[in-house]
């Protein structure tokens, strides 16, 4: 098989050219199984990773907007509340007013009546006190005085006497 | 005792009859190179085989290391990505380096690196790519007025020093690589010449046996095959490609 061996140190043209085509095929050979598939991976994963930041700001932007929303509806529906109490409270405030001022009339109304029974009532005891004093005093005179006066002097002593005690009472 | 470093065997002779070029010499170098080659190939595709995106296997992290430590190789020694291109290059080269450098390590097989050839071939490729380099950096006039510079009197000198480029690369990584075959082959054979002297002493037809084993050469030639072949052949595989990377980051550079 073997027919002798060639130098130790030379260069053999066609050793030479053989071996650079060997490095050229060499460098296709480790370009397509190497390097074309690992770089496809990495580049897929990158483009993963990518994504799923991407997908992740997103979601991010998404829930931040939905926060706000919520934060506005909260907001919203706090103000509502809000109102409402007031309003509550205004027209309870109306209520008690009308109320109170109902009550305060119908206690003047009451008042009212109360004092004008009263003074009728008054009137009234005057008027009988007058009628009696004035029978009374008829009496007491008739009795008291023997002689017997003119009617008219004892008209006019009646009047007075009746005049004066209208005037103490 | 005979000593005796010969070149790569020639297995085959194909007559061609062209007067430069000679005949093709199928030699060790050849073959071994085609194994070489097999090997990274085959490497590359049990590496790569059933790639996945998410939760890689070992083989896919390994090969994706080298990948990385390749780009990182060839982007920080040019600063950037400009030659993204040559990356497959250089790793064909430090691979094919390699692999080569250590094939010797099996014993069986003779480095194609141990053959100037091998060498020259790749120092000439790198040695067209950065002169390619050079033109596209500053047109062909401004390649060749390089050569005048600093003044006209530099000419030749210029010229020398360019063409010394390939030759040193080439010649530095051969002659690496050819004297770790040759330490290896001395010390075998001395440690052949010591065992068989040493075992010659026990007399009779047992030491006359024994001494045509070289018993010595077990374990010792170990230690020196550590720095011939695994340190010089990485070291050496790592400084062409090192030299092939700057060289042509230099050139684009103008």
């Amino acid at each position: 098989m073997s027919s002798g061996t060639q130098e130790l140190v030379t260069i053999i043209p066609w050793t030479f050219i053989a071996q650079i085509l060997n490095l050229f095929i060499q460098v296709y050979l480790i370009k397509r199984f190497l390097f074309k598939p690992i770089n496809e991976v990495l580049e897929k994963r990158r483009q993963m990773a990518d994504q799923e930041i991407k997908e992740a700001r997103e979601a991010k932007e998404a829930a931040d907007s939905l926060k706000v929303q919520y934060e506005e509806g909260l907001a919203g529906a706090r103000a509502e509340a809000a109102q409402i109490v007031q309003s509550a409270q205004k027209e309870a405030q109306i209520k008690a007013d009308e109320t109170l001022k109902q009550a305060q009339e119908h206690a003047a109304g009451i008042r009212r009546k109360a004092e004008a029974d009263i003074a009728q009532e008054k009137k009234k005891a005057i008027n009988e006190v007058k009628d009696e004093i004035g029978g009374l005093a008829m009496d007491i005179a008739g009795k008291v005085v023997e002689k017997e006066i003119n009617e008219a002097d004892h008209k006019k002593l009646i009047d007075e006497f009746i005049k004066n005690v209208g005037e103490a009472s | 005792m005979e000593f005796d470093i010969s070149g790569a065997r020639i297995f085959f002779r194909i007559p061609t009859g062209i007067p430069v070029l000679g005949d093709i010499l199928i030699t060790e170098t050849w073959v071994v190179s085609w194994i070489v080659m097999a090997i990274i190939t085959g490497l590359c595709i049990y590496l790569t085989r059933d790639l996945k995106v998410e939760k890689i296997s070992k083989r896919q992290a390994i090969a994706e290391m080298i990948v990385d430590s390749a780009n990182n190789l060839v982007r920080n020694n040019t600063g950037g990505t400009k030659f993204d291109r040559l990356i497959p290059f250089v790793s064909a080269l430090f691979a094919t380096s390699v692999v080569s450098n250590l094939i010797s390590l099996t014993g069986i097989f003779r480095s194609p690196t141990a053959d100037l050839s091998t060498e020259a071939g790749w120092a000439v490729v790198v040695f067209i790519m950065i002169t390619m380099e050079k033109i596209k950096a500053g047109g062909i006039l401004g390649y060749m007025k390089g050569f005048t510079e600093p003044i006209a009197v530099m000419t030749p000198f210029n010229i020398l020093s360019e063409l010394a480029t390939p030759v040193s690369m080439a010649c530095r990584h051969f002659g690496n690589i050819l004297s770790g075959v040759v330490i290896n082959g001395l010390i075998y054979a001395a440690l052949a010449v010591a065992s068989a002297a040493l075992l010659g002493l026990i007399p009779g037809a047992v030491g006359d046996f024994l001494s045509h084993i070289p018993i010595l050469s077990v374990g010792i030639p170990a230690i020196l095959s550590f720095y011939f072949d695994w340190f010089s052949g990485v070291m050496q595989a790592f400084i062409f490609t090192m030299l092939t990377i700057m060289y042509i980051a230099n050139a684009a550079e103008g």
